[in-house]
């Protein structure tokens, strides 16, 4: 009987466990692709900090924004993305074969694909004065910057992938404001729009040593009712490694196993 | 005790492979969970190349009649660090191979593990040793 009793409890626990790690995989988090993370021990660990005080975010980081569902992913119910009703209707029925990024083109902000990325802080002798984000894939080699050199975004932006970002520090907050981007990208593989009145805010935090958090912000009147606030959080790639080279077009055959061609010409 | 530890590390292993992830873009609108499928083969062909690498297999059935398969994996920067190197699989490499067939093309697969028949440790590609158990 208590035999029967232990492996009764065994199997719950095993079960209670895989369930918990199946719904982490699918559900809860953008998947990691199989990428390397810094050890529980070590990401427990004090936060670093660069010669001049402040935190260093450089990472590498996995994970910490959107992918396959914005809504789902920044941490809201279903149906809680205030999307106003054009863009509902655009989202569902978008088609994977109309996706920019399985075309290669650039996810943008907040999107974060499986694969690592890093914030690159470039010092000049006006101290730290751009910040560049560096994605392994996901950027099309078009590499984000961030200017911190106290600049404001200019009035007649040509709305681009990345759009205009400007970083000022608050605390030990990276505080990144974006205008200026292009309606072309999705924000997950659901197909979530956006249009180009888009403003971005990010709060990026780094509570220890193998933890980020982006508290974001989005703000498009012309896709949503209003802003909405989510939340992501992104987790250090083990320290031995780094970004490798990554060509997405060298040799891209998405959608032929399933039966379709990209739509290029749409983008 | 060896041979509890090798079931318990098969066992990790085939927890491991259970969630098919294909990065650059989604699984299910090229693969079909339900065409799981299990090869015997010999590489022709494997290519690091971006957004994914891919391994061509060819596979003989019970007639005598020859397929290529395409097998696609992650990225070859993910492979890499799973610990797999350029040299660990080469053409004339007999396989045994698990994946999912494509939905339209079905002498394409997604690859869930491959090894070498009869020697070396399995080369597992999505949530390999490494992804899953998040080592130290």
């Amino acid at each position: 009987m208590r035999k029967l009793f232990v492996v009764s409890i065994t199997t719950i626990g095993l079960t209670l466990t895989l369930l918990v790690q199946s719904q982490a995989q699918q559900v809860g988090q953008v998947q990691v692709g199989g990428t390397p993370l810094v050890s529980a021990a070590l990401a427990a660990g004090p936060v670093p900090r660069l010669p001049d005080g402040k935190v260093d975010l450089t990472g590498p980081w996995v994970a910490g924004g959107s992918n396959a569902d914005i809504e789902r992913e920044g941490g809201l119910k279903p149906g809680e993305l205030p999307l106003l009703p054009w863009a509902k209707e655009l989202r569902d029925k978008r088609k994977t074969e109309d996706e920019p990024y399985v075309a290669c083109l650039p996810m943008s902000v907040p999107r974060v694909n499986p694969y690592p990325w890093k914030f690159a802080m470039s010092y000049t002798s006006k101290g730290l004065t751009y910040i560049y984000i560096l994605h392994e894939t996901g950027d099309a080699g078009a590499h984000r910057v961030i200017y911190m050199d106290g600049r404001k975004h200019p009035d007649d932006l040509l709305p681009t992938w990345w759009g205009h970002s400007i970083g000022r520090w608050e605390g030990d907050t990276l505080v990144v404001d974006t205008i200026g981007y292009n309606d072309k990208f999705w924000f997950d593989s659901r197909g979530t729009p956006h249009t180009e009145k888009l403003h971005t805010i990010e709060r990026w935090t780094r509570p220890n040593y193998g933890t980020l958090v982006d508290e974001f912000t989005l703000d498009d009147p012309g896709a949503f009712s209003r802003p909405v606030q989510l939340k992501f959080t992104a987790r250090l790639m083990r320290p031995d490694l780094d970004l490798m080279e990554f060509i997405c077009l060298e040799n891209n055959q998405a959608g032929v196993a399933g039966g379709y061609q990209l739509n290029n010409e749409k983008k | 005790m060896r041979t509890k530890l090798g079931v318990l590390v098969a066992g990790l292993g085939l927890f491991c492979v259970t969630v098919p992830v294909v990065a650059h873009h989604g699984f299910e609108t090229e693969y079909d969970a339900n065409k799981k499928v299990s090869l015997t083969g010999v590489v022709t062909e494997v290519v690091w190349k971006n957004p994914h690498m891919r391994v061509y297999v060819d596979v003989t059935d019970a007639n005598g009649k020859v397929t290529n398969w395409n097998l696609e994996l992650t990225s070859p920067n993910t492979v890499q660090r799973q610990g797999w190197k350029p040299k660990d699989l080469l053409p004339g490499d007999k396989v045994n191979v698990e994946g999912y067939a494509g939905r339209v093309v079905e002498s394409r697969a997604s690859l869930l593990s491959i090894s070498k028949v009869g020697g070396g440790r399995p080369l597992f590609v999505q949530g390999g040793p490494e992804a899953a158990n998040n080592p130290k």
